[in-house]
């Protein structure tokens, strides 16, 4: 199964499996990572969801739409490598994707 | 020694629901997760562990979310893991072919489409609708001096808001609103036996049946034909009966929730000392109004779950087949996650977006977005266009001893109806 790697917000790592066709989102909450808040469900309408991605695999995820860049713009943690979780849909292709829960707003 | 309290009837007691905040408190000693002696079901009142549940969807179904947990399952459970007998009896379940109740494979492919009808930029290009109905509402209220909100502000704006957004053409609006206007309510304490009632929703189905099949044929711009043409992440086109149920859902479920959303927001404007002076010298205090009311007194009290593995709620076990009241109402008002003044309205609440008012998880209200700026630009409107709003005291009573009639439903916590005085801008 394809997995991705993560590091939550204390700097513990972890690997998770994901099913394809979910959303990176919905692969961190499944698993029961209770900082990622994802408090609009995946809406793309909070921003509670903001990871990083390794820089070496941003060129592999899908562009970032207006609204994931206006979100991400209001962070004061938003870094090059910031995504929303909700906004990145899991296909084998991002297999091995590695990933870190930003710190809370 | 006192008595302990008589287990009250979450379902059906009008005690419950005209306070159910003093019904949760009344539980809330008997543990975060406590077995029902009026029903086999847990409540879940803590926060924490509500939550919890919430985002355990591996775990816990949602077929029971809108039947409730008042009925027994329709089969035997049997063994520690009980999906496939679930799954088996998916049409005994009221609202089963409906998004709010999937599980699994099957809800991340519909909710993938549901991702695509509420973003912040649909909701921007609808504002302007949404601000020009609104303003003419007020001002026709405000004309009058008077107006009761529920009826003749909050549901037809709510109507015409999604209605506009989806795409459904004028002529047929008012037909929806009137079907709406008739139509009992979801989870209703009147009707122990039948308590949702699904005929307004296969009205309007058969409507969307028509759009949809139009939209596919001549795509717009509008969000029904986006569903039309849309398809699942794997690329592959979900059927017309799912776009149908999806977009009937959509239509129907943020009627009441949101009109209600309103209301109760309106009780606190207008009842929470100096607020509505403070809302009128800075809006931007609105969205923090909002969160607070949502958290004190949001318009859903309490979404199920069934378990469908044998599994825990904290250290509680939870046997397979157990079904879970999710109270959201109790969890907004924990003490434990909001402190000693959980039954207090401060603005500005640290933390309050974490409330679960809106649910949290895979299921969480897709519509939330939505209702957050219906809401904002109908206070906005009274607000532009008002120097005081008042509450009736010759139909409420006084500040202070307020009287209000609650719509009779175990699952949305909202007023039938709220009378208010208003008093135009003069200046």
């Amino acid at each position: 199964m394809a997995q991705i790697n993560l590091t939550d917000t204390n700097g513990r790592k972890t690997t998770l499996n994901f099913n394809e066709g979910g959303t990176l989102m919905q692969t961190i909450t499944d698993a029961g990572f209770d900082d990622l808040l994802a408090i609009c469900g995946g809406m793309c309408s909070c921003a509670t969801c903001h990871v990083y991605i390794h820089e070496s695999q941003l060129a592999d995820l899908p562009d970032m739409n207006a609204d994931e860049a206006d979100l991400l713009a209001m962070s004061e943690h938003r870094e090059d490598s910031s995504r929303l979780a909700c906004q990145l849909r899991m296909s084998a292709a991002l297999d091995g994707l590695r990933v870190t829960i930003a710190p809370s707003e | 020694m006192t008595q302990p309290i008589k287990e009250r009837d979450y379902f059906t007691d009008p005690g419950v629901l005209r306070d159910p905040y003093q019904y949760f408190e009344e539980m809330r000693p008997r543990g975060p997760v406590c077995q029902l002696e009026t029903h086999d079901c847990l409540l879940v009142t803590g926060f924490e562990e509500c939550v919890e549940v919430l985002r355990n969807p591996a775990d816990f179904s949602s077929l029971n979310s809108l039947a409730s947990s008042a009925f027994p399952l329709p089969f035997t459970p049997e063994g520690s893991d009980i999906s496939a007998q679930l799954e088996a009896h998916r049409d005994k379940y009221v609202g089963g072919d409906m998004v709010v109740t999937y599980d699994d494979g099957h809800h991340t492919n519909v909710r993938a489409l549901i991702s695509l009808m509420f973003t912040p930029s649909r909701l921007k290009a609808n504002a302007a609708f949404m601000r020009e109905y609104a303003g003419e509402l007020a001002s026709k209220a405000i004309a009058d001096g008077k107006v009761e909100l529920v009826h003749t502000i909050a549901t037809p704006y709510v109507t015409m808001v999604i209605a506009d957004l989806m795409g459904v053409p004028p002529e047929d609006r008012t037909l929806f609103e009137a079907k709406i206007a008739e139509g009992q309510t979801v989870g209703s304490i009147n009707d122990p036996d039948s308590p949702t009632d699904m005929s307004v929703v296969y009205f309007i189905a058969e409507f969307m049946g028509r759009y949809l099949q139009e939209r596919a044929a001549n795509p717009g711009e509008d969000l029904l034909s986006e569903l039309a043409t849309a398809s699942y992440p794997d690329g592959s086109k979900p059927d017309l009966i799912e776009l149908i149920s999806l977009s009937t859902f959509m239509f129907a479920a943020g009627q009441d929730t949101s009109a209600k959303l309103l209301a109760n927001a309106m009780r606190y404007v207008v009842d929470e000392p100096d607020l509505q002076q403070q809302l009128r010298e800075d809006r931007s205090l609105i969205p923090w109004m909002l969160e607070e009311v949502l958290r004190l007194e949001g318009s859903s009290k309490a979404t199920h779950r069934v378990a469908r593995r044998d599994t825990k709620i904290g250290d509680i076990a939870v046997p397979a087949g157990k079904q879970v009241i999710v109270a959201l109402a109790a969890a907004g008002r924990d003490p434990k996650r909001w402190g000693d003044d959980a039954n207090e309205f401060k603005l500005k609440r640290p933390g309050i977006k974490q409330h679960v008012s809106f649910g949290r998880g895979s299921h969480t209200c897709a519509g939330a977005p939505l209702a957050r700026a219906e809401v904002a630009t109908m206070f906005n409107a009274f607000l532009d266009q008002t120097d005081n709003i008042e509450i009736s005291a010759a139909h409420h009573g006084a500040r202070g001893a307020r009287n209000y009639e609650f719509e009779p439903s175990f699952i949305i916590r909202g007023m039938d109806n709220l009378h208010l005085d208003l008093q135009a801008k003069t200046k």
